[in-house]
């Protein structure tokens, strides 16, 4: 799932454009279809508590289940070892979600056919409206304790197909040396992101991610800077016994998660830290920053042969770095009212920019351009980007959710010393989220909402452009569905 | 017309008699005062109480080494005589009864003696303990009523705890290290007598007046009688439990 | 087996009652509780109100402690196991961890700490996440569930005197006191929670409980400082069968005692190193009990 996400743009602007827009139905479809969320009933039956005590909404975490998360699915009662549970119990959750969605794109390009003619004659650009009943992927959530502070966490996770890969599998030893300042993780999973993608409230396809922690450039070769995917690495976190203050440093294989050796060596670190105050009867608030900093390899393809384009390992042109990094800050307002609020600055490597990248994402031909000199004009792309996440949290039952995201790329890649200077805005992305989810019931045993949402998606110049002076592409969605968990 | 005579010549001997009986309640003079007095039995065969195993400790062992120990939910005397039947006036309405005797509550051999403690609300008990070995004193009331349940120990030699019940309730006691040591403190408003070992009580300080006696036992239950008695007399009520 | 005889055409049902061991003691209706909603909780200088805990409890504590607060959430029948105490009935305003005399309310502080130290070896976790305001209002939210609270007023807390310095000789004396009273009868000699009465403990809802195991290495459930320590055996432990020994452990004896129960602790402790010095061994059940204080 995760190779067929990532569509990869093409390197060359004019192609792109056709493309983009294609993927972003594909993606729309791709992601709703399997959004791996970690919101057990596992852990709600094991311990007596209801889905609300841990999730502002589920799959969301509160304060009170981040420190049950940070505590390595601990409640720190000693009673979290297995040896302490019916030995009937075993801790898996299982979540799916049958949905119904309109999907609406502007400018896509369409062939057209002369009466009495079997073949197209030409081609158009214009709206693709498709709807209909669809289904999630379904995940297999396992995770707790092994024994008293060795936790860990498998989800094998299929797209709508029964095709399966493993998004999460790890082992950690928390409270090392009887402290809760040192937990180590090992395997693969989820950055130690405040506002967790794996716990998004929102379900269709471009309002169902964060853009911030995916965002590339357009014909941007580096695929390695998304912490909005679960990454392979070694974790080492830490907080304070009422998790006020929190720290996290990853180190991570530059392969975006993806489970084989990139074509190289590249590592990528991920540091994050946050502190909350008790602001009376406001709340808490917390602030943060994270930073994600790394390199990856480059790596060139053979010239294309009889069965294609193949890897030439120990190709490229070494490796070659990236960065985001930003501010968090979760923000209450009340019982009913909260904010979140995430920037990033980020930037690549000229030649992630010029679409030099590594084979690992599967795409082949987009982003593995040979040669060793950077054309006239190249630079660095640098973008910068926000986002807000405003919640009405009427009931623990009812919870209605905004965002609104934009990213504004600060340096094409393509300057102006170039032949073809990429204009200021291209690949601009404003998106706004709304929704709300229903829980018609709050148990500790199964969690199940109604789930309503609207999302809507512009991005700058990445549209067909055929006989159109504006590229811009406009896609919306509306989903309704059942989501639940068991 | 006659009838409505007879009604108002009713009504006013109860409005008098009324006010006269809340006069005298008011004044409890030593001449006015009548008791209730008489005997309960059991009609059948006493159940069997069992033995209880001591071994937990070997002080109460031993303390019991020529006298086995045996359960006190029913005891009966010859005739059928029951013990440990708290007897009270159930529609009391007169002021709390002054503080008479003494109220112990023992922790003896183990075992509670008495094995029922009678009490007015408000009145002052004690609890002390007679053995060499520790017991924890916990009376288990329901705290809706405004009894507040605590538990203190009482290890060998220690002081008496003295207590009180704010309400009226029957209220199990125990011991939680001696998990055989079972007694009740029964609380009630106003006369109350408990049956000694020939089954007789006597409830003193009664006002002359019409009353509801109810005789209680921890196993049998709760039995009623109206009993009038007149001034500086006795009434009388004896009571027949049927064994369950 | 509570009957209250003031209603007494119930008590000629009662013969049958008796017959029923108690069972959940919850008899308040939500318009009975509802009248006390205005209650407020004192946390330092923090005041919470009943009326903006509705909430927070739904979300966090309805599913073990119930809509009524009687401890009767859809969970409470899961918590087979003895070690698993039920939850809490606010009903009773019964509470085991408290700074007051047993048989008295505890102080908000007291159950402010509750919520924020959770109770170890139960499922009842720590709340120390959520804001000192909505604890507090929580507090408050756990008072008006009983008319205790509109009655009475909480108990002075126990005075601790101020903690003397860990000798070998203080100890030996913490020993003679656990001998005295006899803290073995349930915890047994080497703290390990195997006295002879341990096995028929129950709680005053006659549910089984276990007393505390001081050698595996979890906390108490009232909390884990020498203080804490202090408390729990002068203030007892209410609903549960742990006593009060405050009339029969002087406040300095008390301390005594706080040192010799470290010894028993997994943790490693100061109070564990003199123990071994001394080469100290387990009190011996079977001696005559040490005379009482008071005759010393």
């Amino acid at each position: 799932m995760h190779v067929t996400r990532r569509l990869r743009m093409r390197n060359f602007v004019h192609f792109a454009t056709s493309l983009s827009a294609v993927s972003l139905i594909l993606a729309a479809l791709v992601i709703t279809c399997s959004q791996p969320a970690n919101a057990l009933p596992a852990f709600a039956r094991k311990y007596g508590l209801r889905c609300s005590a841990c999730h502002e909404s589920w799959p969301m975490l509160n304060y009170f289940g981040q420190k049950f998360k940070d505590n390595g699915y601990q409640l720190m009662n000693d009673r979290d070892a297995p040896i302490w549970q019916n030995p009937g119990y075993w801790p898996v959750t299982f979540r799916i979600t049958p949905i119904w969605h309109r999907v609406s794109t502007g400018k896509v390009l369409v062939d057209t056919y002369s009466s009495g003619i079997a073949t197209p004659t030409g081609q158009a650009v214009q709206r693709v409206t498709s709807s209909g009943f669809d289904l999630s992927g379904l995940d297999f959530h396992t995770g707790g304790t092994l024994e008293k502070n060795i936790s860990f966490y498998v989800l094998p996770s299929s797209d709508p197909t029964a095709s399966f890969h493993f998004e999460t599998v790890m082992g950690r030893l928390d409270n090392l040396f009887g402290s809760p300042w040192l937990n180590v993780k090992f395997g693969k999973f989820e950055l130690d992101n405040l506002l967790s993608e794996k716990r998004i409230l929102t379900l269709t396809g471009n309002g169902g991610i964060y853009q911030l922690y995916h965002f590339r450039p357009q014909g941007d070769g580096n695929i390695f800077g998304q912490m909005g995917d679960n990454q392979l690495g070694l974790e080492v976190m830490g907080h304070s016994y009422n998790d006020r203050t929190r720290y996290s440093a990853a180190l991570l294989s530059s392969n975006d998660g993806q489970v084989e050796l990139p074509y190289g060596s590249g590592y990528t670190g991920f540091f994050t830290a946050s502190q909350a105050f008790d602001a009376g009867r406001a709340g808490v608030e917390r602030i943060g920053f994270y930073a994600m900093v790394g390199e990856a390899p480059t790596t060139w393809l053979t010239q294309t042969g009889p069965s294609g384009s193949t890897i030439l390992p120990g190709s490229g042109i070494g490796n070659k770095s990236f960065s985001r990094e930003g501010f968090v800050g979760q923000f209450y307002f009340g019982p009913h009212v909260d904010l979140t609020v995430v920037t990033q600055h980020g930037e690549d490597n000229a030649w992630f920019g010029q679409g030099y990248g590594d084979f690992i994402d599967g795409v082949a031909t987009a982003n593995n351009t040979t040669g060793t000199t950077l054309p006239a004009g190249a630079q660095n792309p640098t973008w910068n980007g926000v986002l807000f996440e405003p919640h009405y949290v009427y009931s623990p039952q009812l919870i209605f959710i905004g965002r609104y995201e934009t990213i504004r790329m600060s340096q094409q890649a393509n300057g102006s010393g170039s032949a073809t200077p990429t204009a200021s805005n291209f690949g601009n992305i404003s998106t706004y989220t709304i929704g709300y989810r229903y829980n018609p019931f709050m148990t500790s045993r199964a969690g199940f909402a109604w789930h309503n949402e609207y999302n809507w998606l512009h991005q700058d110049g990445t549209g067909p452009t055929l006989g159109l002076t504006s590229a811009n592409i406009n896609t919306s969605e509306l989903l309704v569905g059942f989501d639940f968990d068991f | 017309m006659r009838n409505r005579y007879n009604f108002a010549v009713a009504l006013s001997t109860v409005v008098l008699l009324g006010c006269g009986a809340l006069l005298l309640s008011q004044n409890v003079s030593a001449a006015g005062e009548g008791k209730i007095a008489g005997t309960v039995k059991l009609d059948g065969t006493a159940p069997h109480m069992r033995g209880i195993d001591m071994s937990k400790d070997p002080y109460c062992v031993k303390a019991h080494a020529t006298d086995p120990a045996h359960m006190e939910n029913v005891v009966v005397g010859s005739g059928g005589a029951l013990e440990n039947v708290v007897l009270y006036i159930s529609d009391w309405s007169g002021p709390a009864q002054p503080e008479t005797a003494e109220l112990v509550f023992d922790q003896k051999n183990c075992m509670y003696t008495p094995h029922v403690l009678a009490m007015d609300v408000n009145q002052k008990f004690k609890v002390v303990t007679s053995d060499q070995t520790t017991h924890n004193i916990h009376p288990n009331p329901n705290p809706m009523t405004g009894n507040i349940p605590w538990n203190q120990s009482q290890p060998p030699g220690a002081a008496p705890v003295e207590k009180s019940w704010k309400a009226v309730e029957v209220i199990p006691v125990q011991c939680n290290i001696h998990p055989w040591m079972h007694g009740w403190f029964v609380v009630v408003k106003g006369p109350y007598a408990t049956t000694d070992a020939s089954g007789n009580y006597t409830i003193n300080n009664v006002p002359p007046g019409s009353y509801t006696v109810t005789a209680w036992q921890e196993d049998l239950g709760t039995q009623a009688q109206k009993v009038t008695v007149a001034a500086g007399g006795a009434g009388s009520a004896n009571f027949t439990f049927k064994p369950k | 087996m509570r009957t209250t005889l003031q209603n007494w055409t119930l008590l000629f049902g009662s013969a049958v009652l008796l017959a029923f061991p108690a069972a959940a003691s919850a008899q308040l209706s939500t318009y009975d509780i509802e009248t006390r909603i205005g209650a407020e909780s004192h946390v330092g200088n923090v005041t919470g109100h009943a009326k903006d805990a509705a909430l927070p409890y739904r979300r966090y504590c309805v599913g073990c402690h119930g809509p009524l607060g009687d401890g009767n959430g859809e969970n409470a029948d899961w918590f087979l196991t003895p070690m698993y105490q039920k939850p809490r009935d606010f009903q009773l305003g019964v509470f085991k961890c408290r700074s007051t005399p047993t048989g008295t309310l505890p102080t908000d502080q007291d159950l402010f700490d509750a919520i924020t130290r959770g109770f170890d070896r139960s499922n009842m976790p720590q709340w120390n996440t959520l804001s000192k305001q909505e604890r507090a209002d929580l507090v408050a939210w756990v008072k008006h569930y009983s008319p205790r609270w509109a009655n009475e007023k909480p108990g002075a807390p126990i005075q601790i005197p101020p903690e003397p310095e860990v000798t070998a000789e203080r100890i030996k004396a913490g020993r003679d006191v656990f001998a005295r009273v006899q803290c073995w009868k349930c915890h047994g000699v080497q703290g390990m929670a195997n006295g002879p009465s341990a096995s028929t403990l129950t709680d005053d809802l006659g549910r089984p409980i276990a007393p505390f195991n001081f050698t595996e290495g979890s906390r108490p459930k009232c909390g884990d400082t020498d203080q804490d320590i202090y408390r729990i055996f002068m203030t007892g432990l209410d609903g549960t069968p742990m006593p009060s020994f405050a009339d029969n452990i002087k406040p300095d004896e008390a301390w005594d005692l706080v040192f010799y129960l470290r010894t028993f602790m997994r943790q490693h402790s100061k109070e564990k190193d003199l123990a071994k010095g001394l080469g100290l061994k387990p009190v011996d059940p079977n001696a005559p009990a040490p005379a009482a204080s008071g005759q010393q």
